[in-house]
């Protein structure tokens, strides 16, 4: 049962980052793929509709992890406490910036917002990247699982580490590198003319560039955490999770070589989950590492929540799966195609 | 260093109530409009009336600032169950996490996944879809609204709840813990006063116009709509939700009453002060003006029942801040009396057919719509500082509730960031808002001749229209 919901909320957080991971990338490369008003107004309009529908699965995520992992939520919320307000606020200025920025034709008040929509998805991608290398490294829990983490302290993670180390720093670039990837090839597919040349190029020296990143990044992850790797020999989910990303490289490679837009975004998000996939199955059953001392560390079994609470959730979580699934259905058939900026806008001018 | 304000509750204490007092004025009107909008498309479906398309297209503007602004004020609040009260979290996580991923799951995806159809998908969707966009999107307001709200009956009135393992909270029925009778209450009682809010901009706005001679046939139809669901909605707020708020109140948190009605002496036959302030330190109401009776009659159903007073109980139990208590429940009982009256005045006068003809009253129901949103704040105050000292009443203590492992820094800082931000989003907001009534409804010229020069040909309007909207931008 509690390893049920380690995959249900895995699963979940799986899913926002796929979903938000799009927009996180098409905002990084907003400047770079998008040069007219018109252009940029392009790649607004092709997150805009639905940037909303993608952040409410880190809601659900978080509501989920409430209610099955309290004391996870508990310590690690705590714990992070600054970093995770520096999400919080850039994920306000983010929401903000795509809503506010088509209300007023002006190319003032529009590259203020696009300013704020590039920087702040940046900031969002780092953090989470930083936040990804300090679930693999672990953070200093004592004994009675708390917290309270610097931003950095000597920048080695090992013992007393911060927020930020040269291992979390360089898990937050190929973090980085991967989203805008993601951002890249989904732009690709829903867009046309100038904005389309730029991220189809964009798309593929990114995963280029994503390739010896992640081979630094395994080499670095088995440096800081040995043991996941002799642990996640054990787990039959992390082959499957490798399975899941080496399928993934092929279809997305045979996308972006023979312009099939939708099978590279497709090769896309499985890479993405795959690699998320493999991630949470070496992990588990630690949903947190102490540096101090393996005791220290949290797994599921300690974080869950009392029997009764999971099994009521088991009840209603499925019932709320199905209709996302059905809202998504809805969605993906309604949103089907390229975005043209004359039909897919606010309507505000 | 053993003041008040370095406690560390004190702190996260100010912050989730400043960060929630301002997600919740957005919140409020959009759960009231939501139901304008799936009304307007619902007549222009039926009618083919491109009269009520104008008007969703219009008031969908100013819902999807309200909605953003909702959602990313909105996550912050979750968030904070983790960042500052980590340790109310592990202690109910398991009971009151189960509402807040039932929210997410069965609400806020089906509000998100249609709110942008709603706004930014009318072309792409045709009549039909747009409409179900719409009730899909009030829909989800509403089920996200009864969540919150059983989140909140628990932590007021907790039922169905058992400890367990490591004295933490689980969940015996979820049935007692989904229909609690708290919830139901304040559920209905809420959701009537974001229709008041939502009614009241609605009227506002058409008042506005009326005054100004734009929009005229836009305007009289947000007029006539919302003082018509105003006096509905103002009425059921009172009675019987609010009425059996209160009985609720009297009932299972007896102190609490007697806090919000300033009663420091028990006894039968008990008064409603009309007015009246607090004296906490020598224990009475000074100045009071009462209704005899009326309480005893409120609270319990019979005029000679007892009500009791605060000094039956020990000061440790009573709500910390009588004052702010007493007056944000009489406020809000004095505006939601008013806005009975406003409404049905107005109503009485667009029967008689002399609504749009006066001025004083469109005056009195354009500057009326920032109160509700003031009622509905000092409503939740009630709720919330009556709640206290308990975070989980009867069973789990405030002062117990915060994360021991954040600094009072940590948090003043955060609270700093917060107010700051709100702030700049808060003038963003009623810039863009101002803006949009400012164009009015689409597609619809100046109407009224004042406002031009008399030898301008009847084509001229729109070009200064669109020259006046040149000079704003």
């Amino acid at each position: 049962m509690i390893a049920a919901w380690y995959a249900i909320v895995s699963f979940m957080l799986i899913v926002y980052v796929a979903l938000d991971g799009r927009n996180f990338g098409a905002g990084m490369l907003h400047w770079v793929v998008a040069r007219t008003p018109e252009e940029r107004r392009q790649v607004i309009a092709a997150i805009g509709p639905l940037w909303s529908w993608h952040e409410v699965w880190l809601v659900g995520f978080g509501g989920t992890l409430v209610a099955v992992f309290p004391r996870l939520l508990a310590s690690a919320f705590a714990g992070y406490y600054l970093a995770l307000f520096l999400i919080l606020w850039c994920l306000i200025l983010r929401g903000i910036s795509i809503e506010v920025g088509g209300h007023i034709n002006d190319r003032q008040w529009q590259g203020f917002w696009d300013f704020v929509f590039v920087v702040s998805n940046f900031l969002l991608a780092i953090l989470f990247g930083a936040a990804a290398g300090n679930l693999v490294r672990g953070v200093p829990l004592d004994a009675d699982g708390n917290f309270s983490m610097a931003f950095f302290t000597d920048f080695k993670p090992r013992g007393n580490v911060g927020l930020l180390d040269w291992y979390t720093v360089s898990m937050a670039i190929f973090t980085t590198v991967i989203l805008a990837a993601h951002g890249a090839t989904y732009l690709t597919l829903k867009t046309e003319g100038p904005v389309h040349g730029r991220s189809a190029r964009w798309a593929k020296f990114l995963w280029a560039a994503a390739v010896p990143l992640f081979v630094v990044a395994s080499i670095e992850s088995w440096q800081v955490h040995p043991d996941l790797f002799r642990h996640a020999m054990h787990n039959p989910f992390c082959c499957l999770g490798l399975l899941i990303i080496f399928g993934s490289i092929l279809g997305l490679a045979s996308g972006l070589s023979r312009q099939r837009e939708m099978l590279a975004f497709i090769g896309s998000n499985v890479l993405l989950v795959g690699l998320l996939v493999t991630g949470a199955a070496a992990l588990f059953p630690v949903t947190l590492y102490s540096t101090l001392a393996p005791e220290n560390s949290l797994t599921a079994y300690d974080v869950a929540a009392s029997h009764s609470a999971l099994v009521f959730a088991s009840i209603w979580w499925p019932v709320g799966l199905a209709l996302a699934i059905t809202y998504f259905v809805f969605i993906t058939r309604r949103y089907v195609g390229k975005v043209s900026i004359n039909r897919d806008t606010q309507g505000f001018y | 260093m053993n003041s008040y304000l370095s406690n560390p509750a004190i702190w996260s204490r100010f912050q989730f109530g400043f960060t929630i007092t301002y997600h919740y004025l957005f919140p409020q009107l959009t759960m009231g409009l939501a139901w304008f909008l799936v009304y307007w498309k619902w007549r222009a479906l039926r009618t083919g009336d491109e009269q009520y398309n104008k008007a969703v297209r219009f008031w969908a503007k100013i819902f999807g600032l309200n909605f953003a602004v909702g959602v990313v004020t909105g996550m912050p609040m979750e968030f904070q169950f983790g960042t500052n009260w980590a340790s109310f979290t592990r202690y109910a996580g398991g009971v009151i996490g189960q509402t807040l991923a039932m929210e997410g799951m069965f609400a806020f995806f089906l509000e998100s996944a249609f709110v942008g159809a709603l706004i930014w998908g009318e072309k792409r969707l045709g009549p039909r879809y747009h409409f179900l966009a719409a009730l899909g999107v009030a829909l989800g307001s509403w089920i996200s609204g009864f969540f919150i709200l059983v989140t909140n009956a628990f932590m007021q009135h907790p039922l169905g709840y058992r400890v367990e393992a490591h004295g933490a909270l689980g969940i015996a029925s979820p049935r007692d813990y989904l229909l609690n009778p708290w919830a139901l209450v304040q559920f209905s009682h809420n959701q009537m006063a974001a229709l008041v809010t939502g009614s009241f901009v609605v009227t506002a706005v058409g008042a506005f116009y009326t005054l100004r001679g734009l929009h005229r046939n836009q305007a009289q139809l947000y007029l006539r709509t919302g003082i018509l669901v105003g006096l509905v909605a103002s009425v059921l707020v009172a009675a019987p939700t609010g009425d059996q708020q209160a009985k609720m109140v009297g009932r299972h948190q007896p102190v609490t009453l007697a806090a919000m009605e300033g009663r420091f002496e028990g006894g039968s036959n008990a008064g409603v002060a009309m007015i009246g302030q607090p004296n906490v330190a020598a224990r009475r109401l000074d100045n009071p003006i009462e209704f005899p009776g009326a309480l005893s009659f409120l609270a319990y159903g019979n005029f000679g029942s007892y009500v009791h007073g605060l000094n039956e109980y020990p000061t440790n139990s009573w709500p910390d801040n009588v004052e702010l208590l007493y007056y944000s429940f009489h406020v809000m009982i004095t505006l939601g009396t008013i806005f009975i009256g406003l409404m049905a005045f107005a109503n009485f006068q667009n029967w008689r057919g002399r609504l749009v003809s006066n001025t004083w009253l469109l005056w009195a129901l354009m500057l009326a719509f920032p109160f509700p949103y003031l009622a509905n704040t000092l409503g939740w105050m009630t709720a919330e500082l009556g709640r206290q000292p308990w975070l989980i009443y009867g069973i789990f203590q405030t002062r117990d509730g915060y994360s021991k492992v954040v600094s009072n820094g940590d948090t003043i800082f955060t609270l700093i960031g917060f107010v700051f931000l709100y702030f700049v989003l808060g003038l963003l907001f009623l810039f863009l808002v101002g803006r949009e009534i400012g164009h009015g409804p689409e597609g619809e010229v100046v109407t009224d001749a004042r406002q031009l020069p008399e030898e301008i040909t009847p084509e001229l309007p729109e070009v200064i229209a669109t020259q006046r909207e040149e000079h704003f931008v």
